[in-house]
């Protein structure tokens, strides 16, 4: 078709712009169609809204924490290292490059100086450059009021916890230390590890009285270094630098550019699971798409025979009610786009105290680009089944009554365009995805989500229409209606059901943690970990236990810290882990060596070095994550450890109970190897089950008085700061599930909603033929109570297998089924689908018989 | 399409149509041979049943005949595919429906352009609006289907059959769903307008009185046809 210019401004009905025909025709059509587009603008806007949304928060996260990468860090650069100050060499280095802050962090007890009760603390000593970046900021107490030796800064929990106010003094190892200071927050806060306990904040000169600096103690030594020349390009090569010149030292090197690769790789996995979970909102909206361009475009048969009878091809039709689809896609991801740009300053409005960023304000481009690209061709990917039927539409249907008005399967290139669509978006997921493997399943279980609920609403109209005509003219009605064309079996059942699936499932795999952290993981794990025995002292350590806890299982191990360095000689940037063993290759672990298979390990490859074995160095290596690395017996780990290189020659594999939270290593040395290297040991303390709170603290007061150098980690206080952390996450992703659950409840209202006409049609018929308003009501509520009690059903059925899945399968715990969470799924389908199903019966009820029979009389 | 004035204008040998149904299959029309020269009236009359309509859709490009030729204007629409058939019956047929199937989200106007728009006209609305005019709806012009009444509605649909002054008219009980005196003023509007542009004209009626305006009447039975009579040249005019 050629563009037709028409001419004659101010020509009523005459438009003046120079369109082609199918936009002229598209837009003449949605004129007056556009309310009835609601169901479809807002399944595109929500689903697009949730991708937009996380995105842009993610980006936010992701850019505040680079502008802030400076302060974050401390440094333009920040070198880390473990159990060890730099030499000499090495801090000329670093000064040569720019000014440098020195900053050791530890953990300890600290006490006060006058009463029984410890806590573990966390220590920041810092030298007077610290901190080269921003401020420390303290509630009360002056700028100086750690820097002085004999002085420090402690947060207010701290105080509460010992029960002392500002001014008094506290021991922490050999040190009495005034505390003249509530510290509230740190620049580089950020940029620490997760650790438990309140921070305290003193000068390098008070920790080196505590006597805490021992050769082998776990303290990591910073050295943040702000740059001369600080431009970009100067990061690469301070990093190419200090590599060449000290190989072996075993530095950990952060920039300003990545603060804290950690807290990146959270929210990006965050932010992948929270799009994915956008992605299948988005595809359940798809339904809520599909439903109304159907409808649409059946109740458009008359008009695109007309156009048909009028000279219009096929192709002409498909692509007049493509530009409408498109129109309306953009309406409804415009709506998505704007909301999911504002989410960041609607997260920074709620709970901006808590972001530890400043999120800046400008909208994010790229999740935006990404979002609308998921709404446009989601909503391809549902019209083109009912757009394929719409072309084939025949022209003598204006002219012959008896044309079959129901659609057949659309000509070949329309499903291959679905299914290319289809590809598209799971291909972009994919992509898109930091672990592609769980993407790549995600989509598949997706895919087998629709499957499996468009069976279940096959099945529930294949059921009814098996079953005898019951003679109670009710039930007749359900059945009817159930097994007739146009049943609501499959709207009902895959919009409600999927949402409601995953919110069960999230439910069930909930109760199996929250049970793992209350009951199952407290009962074998130990009551604490004692850190920083030292070595000479273990003895004397075990017998003060045994002295007041005779029935204490108690535990021990030497321990050090270390990085791989090398797999196989390569540097294990180059190496390709998988996902569950990536983990092992950032940062130092925890080492140690021992001359038997250590308790709780099981020899799977290989055999155990003799007791008094004097070879080269050889290391037992965790089977799971070796798999993940990619390593097997014979291969060779080097491990730095103290400022020196360690080559060890894999010896055997061991498959580790991780979860019994015993004392256990994914690396194990022959003794020749470390034995002679400077450490402390690393116990556990089992109390009895019948050992109380007074007991529990009668122990930690007389290990304590004697031993102030060693840090007591109560597994409790560990297991429910991770259950905070899990019930936070699980909130989140119930939101997600929540939002799902919207989006199916709008198809669902639109599924009725496309019901109506027929409904209002078949009640004016049966109420001419006798039928009472009670019995239609009791028809309606029994056909939308069966298909809430099936949705609800199927749902908990899948979500329950899911769950069990991820909990049994992933996550390698035990499985607690719970019966409310499947009622829930059953009340909430039930709850929705009556609602809507009584506000539909309500007004099919009202509908004037007269009116409906003159209309269909023509 | 281009028509070579020797030729007629519509002309079936022998078309069968059978027809898939619940029952088996059914002959709809049977052995039907007819010849319509450029310019006649002809009007096809039988009872309910008869095939009439579905001789009109066959000629329309509408049906598929089963087996036997159909030619308009001398082009053979065996060969042809549901495009084709449609580019066909743009600017050459112009089709009256008993039913008007007027869009109804379009004015009166939109509807009688959309043939020309389809055809790729320059300035269908002019075309549409002088159109409207000939039926004597021009002031109607912006407005939509339901604001108009039976009779206006269907003057509409003649306007938008004649707009592209097609060679072939169409008209399927144009006044089956109109009282008698709209009726006949809408079939006096349509027989004026296929006289003032020498259209052939096709008509499916049930009305003797309106059958008679015709040159010739043909009689549809059991999906057959009785043998053509023509009437005197001068009731063609």
């Amino acid at each position: 078709m050629s563009d037709t210019v028409l001419k004659g401004g101010g020509q009523r009905g005459s438009p003046t712009l120079a369109l082609p025909l199918e936009l002229r025709l598209a837009l003449r059509d949605l004129r007056t169609s556009l309310g009835g587009f609601i169901v479809f603008v807002a399944c595109i806007a929500l689903g697009v809204m949730a991708i937009a949304g996380i995105g842009s928060l993610a980006g936010a996260l992701k850019e505040g924490l680079a502008r802030e990468g400076q302060s974050i860090l401390g440094g333009d650069v920040a070198v880390s290292v473990v159990h060890r100050r730099v030499s000499e060499g090495e801090k000329a280095f670093l000064q040569a490059r720019g000014a440098v802050s020195e900053v050791a962090t530890l953990r300890a007890m600290a006490r006060p100086a006058e009463g029984r009760r410890n806590a573990l603390v966390r220590i920041k000593a810092a030298d007077a450059a610290y901190p080269l970046f921003g401020a420390v900021a303290l509630g009360e107490g002056g700028a100086q009021s750690y820097k002085s030796t004999g002085t420090a800064a402690a947060e207010r929990l701290l105080l509460e916890r010992l029960q002392i106010s500002l001014g008094d003094t506290i021991r922490i190892g050999d040190a009495d230390i005034r505390v003249t200071g509530v510290l509230e927050r740190e620049p580089d806060q950020l940029s620490a590890r997760p650790a438990f306990g309140p921070r305290i904040i003193m000068s390098l000169a008070t920790l080196e009285a505590t006597g805490l600096i021992q050769p082998g103690s776990l303290i990591r030594w910073r050295y943040r270094v702000k740059l001369a020349d600080a431009r970009a390009e100067m990061l690469k090569t301070f990093r190419a630098d200090l590599e060449r010149q000290f190989p072996d030292a075993g530095f950990s090197v952060r920039d300003r550019r990545d603060p804290n690769p950690r807290v990146s790789r959270i929210i990006d996995r965050f932010s992948q699971f929270m799009t994915l979970a956008g992605i299948a909102t988005l595809m359940i909206g798809g339904i809520g798409v599909a439903n109304a361009i159907a409808a649409y475009l059946a109740r458009k048969r008359a008009t695109i025979a007309t156009f048909k009878c009028l000279g219009a091809s096929g192709a002409t039709i498909v692509r007049i009610y493509l530009i409408e689809v498109f129109l309306l896609a953009a309406i409804g991801t415009a709506v998505g786009l704007v909301a999911g740009a504002l989410f960041p300053a609607a997260v920074v409005l709620v709970a901006g105290d808590v972001l530890p960023v400043y999120l800046p304000r400008g909208p994010q481009p790229l999740p935006l680009l990404l979002a609308s690209f998921y709404g446009f061709l989601t909503a391809l990917l549902f019209v083109l089944w009912p757009l394929g039927n719409a072309r084939d539409v025949p022209p003598a249907l204006l002219m012959r009554q008896n044309v079959s008005d129901e659609p057949s399967r659309p000509r070949l290139p329309y499903l291959v365009a679905a299914g290319v669509c289809a590809a598209a978006l799971a291909g972009m997921a994919i992509a898109g995805a930091e672990s592609r493997y769980l993407a790549a399943w995600s989509m598949v279980g997706l895919a087998a989500l629709f499957v499996f609920y468009l069976g279940v609403g096959y099945a529930v109209e294949r059921l009814a229409r098996r079953v005898a005509r019951p003679r109670m003219p009710e039930l007749a009605l359900v059945r009817a209606s159930l097994s007739g064309p146009g049943s609501l079996a499959r709207p009902v059942v895959l919009s409600l059901g999927a949402a409601l699936s995953l919110l069960a499932a999230v439910s069930l795999v909930n109760t199996s943690l929250m049970k793992e952290f209350r009951t199952n993981i407290p009962k074998q794990a130990p009551s604490y970990y004692m850190l920083d025995i030292p070595r000479e002292k273990i003895d004397s350590f075990r017998e003060i236990v045994r002295t007041v806890e005779p029935n204490a299982r108690f535990d021990r191990a030497p321990m050090l810290r270390g990085r791989i360095v090398r797999l196989n000689g390569a540097r294990p940037d180059e190496k390709k882990a998988a996902p569950n063993a990536r983990w092992v290759l950032n940062g130092d672990r925890g080492l140690t060596y021992a001359d038997a298979v250590p308790e709780g390990s099981k020899l799977v490859q290989g055999d155990w070095w003799r007791e008094d074995y004097a070879g080269p160095p050889l290391v037992s290596f965790e089977a799971e994550i070796a798999e993940g690395l990619g390593l097997k017996l014979g291969d060779t780990v080097s491990v730095n450890v103290l400022g020196r290189t360690l080559k060890a020659r894999i010896a055997n594999l061991r498959a580790v109970d991780w979860e019994s939270l015993a004392i256990n290593f994914v690396m194990v040395f022959s003794p020749n190897a470390l034995a002679k290297a400077p450490h402390n040991f690393l116990a556990t303390v089992t109390l009895p089950e019948d050992a109380g709170a007074a007991r529990e603290a009668q122990l930690t007061q007389a290990l304590s008085d004697e031993f102030a150098g060693v840090t007591a980690l109560r597994v409790r206080d560990a297991i429910d700061a991770f259950r905070a952390i899990a019930e936070r996450v699980m909130a989140a992703v119930r939101a997600a599930g929540g939002l799902t659950l919207v989006v199916g409840a709008v198809v669902l209202a639109g599924a009725l909603g496309v019901a109506h006409p027929r409904r209002i049609r078949e009640t004016v018929i049966f109420k001419t033929l006798g039928a009472t308003r009670a019995r239609l009501v009791a028809a309606h509520l029994i056909e939308y109570g069966l298909l809430a009690l099936v949705a609800g059903l199927a749902a908990g059925a899948l979500g329950t297998a899911s769950a069990w899945a991820i909990v049994t399968l992933v996550m390698d715990a035990a499985f607690t089924f719970s019966a409310t969470a499947v009622l829930q799924a059953i009340g909430l389908a039930s709850a929705l689908v009556l609602i809507f199903g009584a506000i539909g019966t309500w007004r099919v009820l009202g509908a004037s018989p007269a009116r409906q029979l003159r209309r269909t009389a023509g | 399409m281009k028509t070579d004035p020797i030729l007629p204008a519509i002309r079936l040998e022998d078309v069968n149509v059978r027809l898939p149904s619940r029952a088996g299959l059914v002959d709809i029309l049977s052995g039907v041979t007819l010849s319509v020269e450029q310019g006649e009236a002809v009007a096809v009359v039988g009872p309910s049943g008869s095939g009439k309509t579905t001789l009109m859709m066959v000629v329309a490009g509408l049906e598929r005949a089963t087996s036997g030729s159909v030619r308009i204007g001398g082009e053979d629409l065996e060969g042809l595919n549901e495009d084709e058939l449609a580019r066909l019956r743009a600017g050459n047929i112009g089709i009256v429906f008993q039913s008007f199937h007027l869009v109804p989200t379009m004015t009166a106007l939109e509807n009688v352009a959309l043939p020309l728009e389809f055809l790729g006209e320059a300035d269908p609305f002019a075309a549409a609006r002088s159109a409207l005019e000939d039926v004597g709806l021009g002031p109607r012009a912006d407005h939509f289907p339901a604001q108009l009444s039976g009779g206006e509605q269907q003057r509409v649909a003649i306007a938008r059959a004649l707009s592209p002054r097609p060679k072939i008219i169409l008209a399927d009980e144009p006044t089956g769903n109109l009282d008698s005196k709209t009726g006949a003023q809408v079939m006096d509007l349509l027989f004026d307008l296929r006289a003032k542009f020498d259209a052939t004209l096709l008509l499916i009626t049930h009305d003797g009185a309106l059958a008679k305006r015709c040159g010739q009447v043909l009689t549809m039975q059991d999906g057959s046809l009785a043998p053509q009579k023509r009437v005197a040249a001068a009731a063609r005019k």
